[in-house]
């Protein structure tokens, strides 16, 4: 008897579960033409906005994101009247409530055209303000949260509350939103070939007039280091030093450094090339690789003694501090080894 | 008539699912940082609730005892999601600036208690006239929390500046330590006036066990 009871109320609870189903199937129906339009109408506007100058967008793949925690949805070529504008990116990442999704406009000059905060699930009345039209970072000159990018240059820092005005008391939101446009304005600007000069290992070893690479790499003998990359810095013929290209793994994702150092012991030079971990990004700051120029490598190369975090992102500062100081060891190793 | 009347005043005041039954908090205190937003919350909740007590207070006697949760969790996540998607559709900026607030309707404990409690034994016109109360209750409360907390926490009302551009919006407010100051002082007004309501008038019989409160002693119970 019992079975039979079972069976009973499976067959009443599928009946309710039937009736309901198909009462969402024919709202879904009815709606889902209108909620795609509406969807694929604010793209448009979006993209718009970030290039009002455009006279259409075609979509392209030159643009990948490095990160597999931020989406690249859609990426468009905005083309203007005389040739391309510049790239426009639908990106989705991480925020405080969620993905929230931004266009970026990029331009072929090296500036944010403009950012538009498409979705963002962040608390309403605080982190929601980011995409809130009527929401005045600067009162006076009727700023919003997004509005402040358009015209900013990508060699700028991007660091909240420092170059970019945070919206009050949503600090995370500020900082996920401007990790976002610093990530899509770095892959657009590799995409668009116009990097600038800042980068690469010269720029490590500003002591050398030649770079080659080493005949001997360098290895490292810190567990999950890995040195990509070893080359050899030489003025007029004779070796004053050596840089490497390293990845590690950092709080929740990896990291990639180019450290330089000299022939005798010093740090010449370091970039913090990429960084995936969540808000990690923010550590990409030149200040936060600066610190370490003119270091010598076997000096105390911590955080808190010598190198001070990123704030909001201290692990991977940690990460980045341990890994540039492995690899300066191991350059240091392969130097005094000789034979590069 | 004067029945279904009284059923529909009781969510008003004297029922009041925030602040005498004290039950939906986190939504109320989340979504009430701008009117627009404690309106769109208010309707959306009403909307699900009336119907899923019309539904379930239909279907009271062809709905087993032993797996009623599971079926009154089909029905309100049913119009939840009908909701969600008609507001995504005619809406949009309402569904997006409420987030994740339109499918957590499905856990409003508002919506679970009332049809469990009350159109769950009812009949219909009952049910419909408890939804509508109950849903219009929790919307008053929304609209008076929201007022506050945007006027004072960002000098706005729908948006509209109000206040004089040289006043400096209390962030406090919109703030959840401003939420529940707010939420405090409106229950203490609301209640006081509930206790003036029910002054001199026996108690009513509970039309059910879990969710009234007909005077201050069975708080305790609860």
């Amino acid at each position: 008897m019992k079975r039979w009871q079972m069976i009973k109320l499976g067959l009443i609870l599928a009946m309710y579960t039937i009736v309901g189903c198909v009462g969402l199937a024919v709202v879904y129906n009815s709606t889902s033409k209108i909620i795609a339009q509406r969807q694929e109408a604010d793209l448009q506007a979006g993209l718009h906005e970030v290039f009002p100058k455009a006279t259409g967008f075609t979509p392209t793949d030159k643009v990948k994101s490095a990160n597999p925690k931020v989406i690249f949805d859609a990426v468009y070529t905005a083309n203007g009247p005389s040739g391309a504008l510049g790239i426009a990116v639908k990106v989705q990442g991480a925020s405080y409530g969620g993905l929230t999704t931004l266009i970026v406009g990029v331009s072929t000059d090296g500036t944010i055209t403009g950012v538009k905060v498409l979705e963002n699930k962040d608390t309403p009345g605080l982190g929601a303000n980011a995409a809130n039209p009527t929401y005045y970072v600067d009162k006076a000159t009727r700023t919003t949260f997004a509005g402040q990018f358009a015209g900013k240059k990508l060699t700028d820092p991007f660091v909240v509350k420092k170059d970019v005005i945070a919206v009050t008391s949503a600090t995370i939101t500020s900082r996920s939103i401007t990790n976002l446009v610093q990530i899509v304005g770095k892959a657009a600007s590799d995409a668009l070939g116009i990097g600038g000069s800042s980068q690469g290992p010269q720029a490590v070893l500003p002591s050398a007039d030649t770079v080659r690479t080493s005949s001997k790499p360098a290895t490292s003998s810190v567990p999950g280091v890995s040195i990509l990359e070893t080359l050899v810095g030489t003025k007029a013929g004779a070796i004053v030093g050596a840089s490497a290209k390293a990845k590690a793994t950092s709080y929740d994702g990896d990291v990639t450094v180019l450290v330089g150092v000299s022939t005798d012991g010093t740090i010449l030079g370091v970039q913090i090339l990429e960084c995936t971990d969540s808000l990690g990004s923010s550590i990409l700051v030149p200040e936060f690789a600066q610190q370490f120029v003119g270091k010598k490598v076997d000096a105390a190369l911590k955080i808190g003694s010598g190198i001070t975090a990123v704030t909001g992102a201290t692990r991977s500062s940690n990460g980045a501090t341990q890994l540039v100081k492995a690899t300066a060891d191991a350059l240091v190793k392969a130097l005094a080894g000789g034979g590069l | 008539m004067k029945r279904l009347f009284g059923v529909f005043v009781n969510g008003l005041i004297v029922e009041n699912p925030l602040f005498v039954i004290m039950i939906g908090l986190c939504s109320a205190m989340a979504v009430t940082t701008t009117v627009a937003n404690g309106i769109g919350m208010g309707v959306a909740l009403t909307f699900v609730l009336v119907m899923s007590e019309l539904i379930i207070s239909l279907f009271r006697n062809l709905i087993p005892e032993s797996i009623r949760m599971p079926i009154f969790l089909i029905v309100i996540a049913a119009f939840t999601t009908i909701m969600d998607l008609e507001m995504k559709a005619y809406f949009p900026a309402l569904s997006k600036s409420m987030g994740v607030f339109i499918p957590l309707v499905v856990v409003n404990c508002i919506v679970m208690g009332r049809v469990e409690a009350f159109s769950s034994k009812q009949p219909v016109g009952d049910a419909v006239a408890d939804g509508l109360g109950m849903g219009i209750g929790y919307t008053w409360v929304l609209l008076a929390l929201a007022v506050v907390r945007e006027l004072l926490g960002n000098g706005t009302l729908l948006g509209f500046q109000i206040m004089p551009s040289s006043f400096e919006p209390m962030i406090f407010f919109i703030l959840p330590p401003g939420g529940f100051l707010v939420f405090a002082l409106w229950m203490a007004a609301s209640n006081d006036l509930r206790r003036k309501l029910l002054a001199g008038r026996k108690p009513a019989p509970t039309q059910d066990s879990c969710c009234t409160l007909p005077d201050n002693s069975s708080a305790e119970k609860a």
